[in-house]
């Protein structure tokens, strides 16, 4: 009965897991012509505008959360509360191109507002799913999972900040640019970040 | 580990670190959108309009400090008592019985007084529950970033920008209900 659960589960999370890939190409077919359009009708004050956008980037901003290690109810509570703040703070939306990190920047606001009201909370880990490989060896698999597995905890003990730039560019996959804007700081501070985020991982992954 | 090999695992991470989203998430978040999405956001708008301008943040900041020492020296900061007077009109109208809408009502009016003076103010009047003595009617940015908010029975409370949040949240959670 329960490897039936288990298998069931694995089997959502496999589901999830191609939902996701599509999204994430659907994401990167949203063109940037649509997006000026979506960012114009925004500042209009559109309803549907709004919705859209709510659409588009729920799943993305619940993820990021997740991966700042917040557990999942606080995660959907500080999404939520990041959309109201984008609401209330929709005239500084500037254009289309800005708009990944304008939006990035108010949820990792939100986060950092949220640690330093809760500092003794502890970070919540997401897990990670397993995807079938047919082409690996069991052992070749066991211990690259068990690598992979020691990696997202050197992430969730990095520093806030270096979490954060680790976060932005290669689990939301924002350009360095975006990223930059989304953690309100110039590129090459946060290129120098990376990199030293990038170092304590080289040491803390064997 | 080799830097090539941490970004390979880097990139495969971002791939396996997931999990689904409460697909009831995205209704809820739908049902909170305001009806007037923009807000008076005067003050920002001009930090904005000079930001784009392509002048750094410290300029721009520098052009509005002088352009209000200008405007306080030509009208003589006549109006630095206006609060004060306002708060004791308010007081009036509360002697002689009049609670309720002509709370809102005068809030508005102070609103308006503000609004019309370049302050940063923003009015939730059109859409809150008079009947609910602490829902945030207006709120205005002070200089110091934090908030002074006006509740419907006609208090005000100075608040930091959390718990402005934390105000605004409650009452849309409650208008969502």
């Amino acid at each position: 009965m329960l490897k039936k659960i288990n298998l069931a589960e694995q089997q959502a999370d496999l589901m999830h897991l191609n939902t996701e890939k599509r999204n994430l190409g659907r994401r990167k077919d949203y063109s940037d012509q649509r997006r000026d359009s979506l960012v114009a009708r925004l500042r209009a004050s559109d309803h549907t505008a709004a919705a859209e956008l709510v659409d588009i980037y729920y799943e993305q901003i619940y993820l990021f959360m997740r991966r700042l290690g917040h557990d999942r109810q606080i995660s959907e509570d500080l999404t939520q509360e990041s959309f109201l703040n984008a609401w209330h703070h929709i005239g500084q939306l500037r254009d289309g191109k800005a708009l990944n990190g304008w939006l990035y920047r108010i949820a990792g606001n939100v986060s950092k507002l949220y640690w330093r009201k809760h500092k003794n909370k502890e970070v919540a880990g997401i897990e990670i799913i397993d995807m079938p490989d047919n082409k690996d060896q069991e052992c070749d698999k066991v211990g690259h999972f068990e690598q992979l597995e020691q990696l997202k905890n050197a992430v969730a003990q990095l520093p806030s900040k270096l979490r954060q730039t680790i976060v932005l560019h290669y689990m939301q996959e924002l350009s360095i640019a975006e990223a930059a804007e989304a953690a309100d700081i110039r590129e090459g501070t946060f290129k120098s970040r990376l990199n030293r985020a990038l170092k304590a991982l080289r040491k803390s992954v064997i | 580990m080799k830097e090539e090999k941490l970004q390979e695992l880097l990139n495969e991470l971002s791939q396996r670190v997931t999990e689904p989203v409460n697909p009831d998430l995205c209704e809820h978040i739908k049902q909170q959108i305001p009806h007037r999405l923009a807000r008076h956001k005067i003050g920002w708008d001009t930090v904005n309009i000079i930001i784009d301008l392509r002048m750094s943040k410290s300029v721009a900041a520098a052009a509005i400090i002088i352009t209000m020492i200008l405007l306080v020296n030509l009208f003589g900061g006549r109006d630095s008592t206006g609060g004060n007077l306002f708060q004791d009109g308010m007081l009036l109208i509360k002697y002689w019985g009049g609670a309720g809408k002509s709370d809102i009502s005068s809030s508005r009016t102070k609103y308006e007084h503000l609004l019309h003076r370049g302050e940063e103010v923003t009015w939730y009047g059109d859409s809150i529950d008079p009947e609910d003595s602490n829902a945030v009617l207006m709120q205005h940015k002070l200089a110091d970033g934090s908030y002074v908010v006006m509740f419907a029975d006609g208090h005000e409370k100075e608040v930091s920008s959390e718990e402005l949040i934390k105000l605004l949240t409650r009452i849309l959670l409650k208008k969502a209900k």
